[in-house]
């Protein structure tokens, strides 16, 4: 618990308004996910066409650029979030706090390094002279493999990240100050990130199968969560009374 | 991590060739050694700056205990994104070394490849930096908010780290204004880490006032 003593007021973020905090740059990771994985790479790449991918992303160059600014934009908020996550759920478990914060910073940094390949294609169609060795049919043909490992880059991340949901979701479930459901909710969509990700490793046609049930339920706890974190903020009475329970 | 940046900086400068994938190879070939040398100091580098990272967050702990850990939480994602980039400043040399598995390729295909890495390895450097921005960002307003360390201090570490932000940023949305930007946009957060490790090597902390505050946290 903070006392405030004069001169020496501790700036540490106190609860209600952390979680607060919390939700709201939640909600930014959702938006810049949305944005930056969604709706820019789902608008501009073609399935299965190198060519009509590289030529939307030459003609909205700036959208695509975006789309990545967004992305980092995403994994700073996320780093964030864990962190306040990590202080706010420690009364509930030191331990699977820990491992919660663990897991989310290595599939930040998984995730942050995947994106070089998204990177590849606006150097590889940028029209630079040392490529002029390539093809304009080779230099698509690359642009579009480095979009594919991308994808499974931000697959290995989503690995990472759907175990940080369950860890996440196991100790709301724990907490008195914020409502189990939601850490139902939020074990469940990360269970559906894993069973996904897992599925798009080892057999691509079964997570084509998938893909229609898997993603929405992650999607739909994050947000609620964030909403409630943001509206609702946590009960400060029962978050101190197990931290002191904690403590004691 | 001025210096580890410096150095790849440094060997970097010296044997890219703009816009020339075969003089850039025939440079990196000649001087192997050097090449060589420049990832030793990346690496040299990281481990140091974890360790700074570490003595931060302890350090800077009272002040408040959720901005530190996001500080060093950062640090450590910066530092895993250009570890894992340095995939790409390895590429070159696997790929320019002579290896016949690759001769299907060509000469000017493989140095292309090899050019290409260089670029990839650069775009890792900017996605680090931005992480790297926001430690020294967290780090400057924690010292700001510290009554053991001169403000100053701080307020460089915010500007240092304001700029890296800014050259990353750029750097995505819009090389032709990144070209823009001055060179000396990375001195201020160079500058902020060398002056914070020298008050730090040289001066240390108030001992008594970070007990103080230590005690209030």
């Amino acid at each position: 618990m903070t006392v405030a003593t004069p001169g020496f007021a501790s700036t540490s973020l106190k609860q209600p308004s952390a979680a607060r905090l919390a939700g709201l740059l939640y909600l930014i990771v959702i938006a810049c996910g949305l944005f930056g994985v969604g709706f820019v790479q789902g608008s501009l790449v073609v399935r299965g066409d190198a060519a009509a991918t590289a030529n939307n992303i030459i003609a909205s160059e700036s959208l695509y650029r975006l789309g990545f600014a967004a992305q980092l934009v995403m994994y700073a908020c996320y780093a964030a979030v864990t962190a306040i996550f990590y202080d706010l759920f420690r009364p509930v478990s030191r331990g699977v706090s820990l491992f919660a914060l663990s897991f989310s910073l290595a599939g930040i940094a998984v995730g942050a390094a995947g994106m070089l390949n998204g990177a590849a294609p606006w150097l590889l169609l940028g029209g630079a002279d040392y490529l002029d060795v390539f093809t304009t049919d080779q230099l698509q043909a690359l642009a579009f493999a480095f979009l594919r490992l991308d994808s499974v880059g931000f697959s290995i991340s989503l690995v990472f990240f759907g175990i940080y949901m369950i860890a996440i979701g196991g100790l709301i479930a724990g907490s008195t100050f914020v409502p189990r459901i939601l850490g139902v909710l939020m074990a469940i969509g990360g269970l559906c990130h894993l069973i996904y990700h897992f599925a798009g490793f080892l057999s691509p046609p079964l997570a084509a199968q998938l893909s229609a049930y898997t993603s929405l339920p992650g999607l739909v706890a994050e947000l609620l969560l964030a909403l409630w974190l943001v509206l609702a903020g946590v009960n400060g009475s029962q978050w101190q009374a197990q931290t002191g329970a904690a403590e004691g | 991590m001025a210096a580890g940046i410096s150095a790849e900086v440094f060997v970097l400068d010296t044997l890219i060739v703009r816009g020339d994938a075969a003089a850039t190879a025939n440079n990196i070939l000649a001087s192997e050694p050097l090449y060589r040398l420049g990832v030793a100091a990346k690496f040299v580098d990281y481990t140091v700056y974890l360790a700074v990272t570490v003595i931060l967050y302890a350090l800077l702990k009272p002040v408040s205990k959720s901005s530190a850990l996001l500080a060093a939480a950062f640090s450590f994602v910066g530092t895993a994104v250009i570890a894992a980039a340095a995939l790409f400043y390895f590429a070159p040399l696997v790929l320019l070394g002579g290896a016949s598995a690759f001769s299907v390729l060509g000469a000017e295909r493989l140095q292309a490849l090899a050019f290409l890495s260089l670029r990839l390895n650069s775009v890792g450097s900017s996605i680090a930096l931005v992480f790297f921005g926001l430690h020294l960002v967290l780090i400057g307003w924690l010292i700001v908010k510290s009554r053991f360390l001169p403000r100053i201090l701080g307020v460089l570490s915010v500007i240092g780290g304001t700029c890296f932000l800014i050259n990353s940023f750029a750097n995505f949305l819009s090389p032709p204004l990144a070209a823009q930007l001055p060179a000396y946009i990375f001195l201020p957060g160079a500058l902020a880490q060398a002056v914070l490790a020298l008050w730090l090597f040289l001066v240390g902390v108030n001992g008594a006032k970070w007990h103080a505050q230590a005690a209030a946290a």
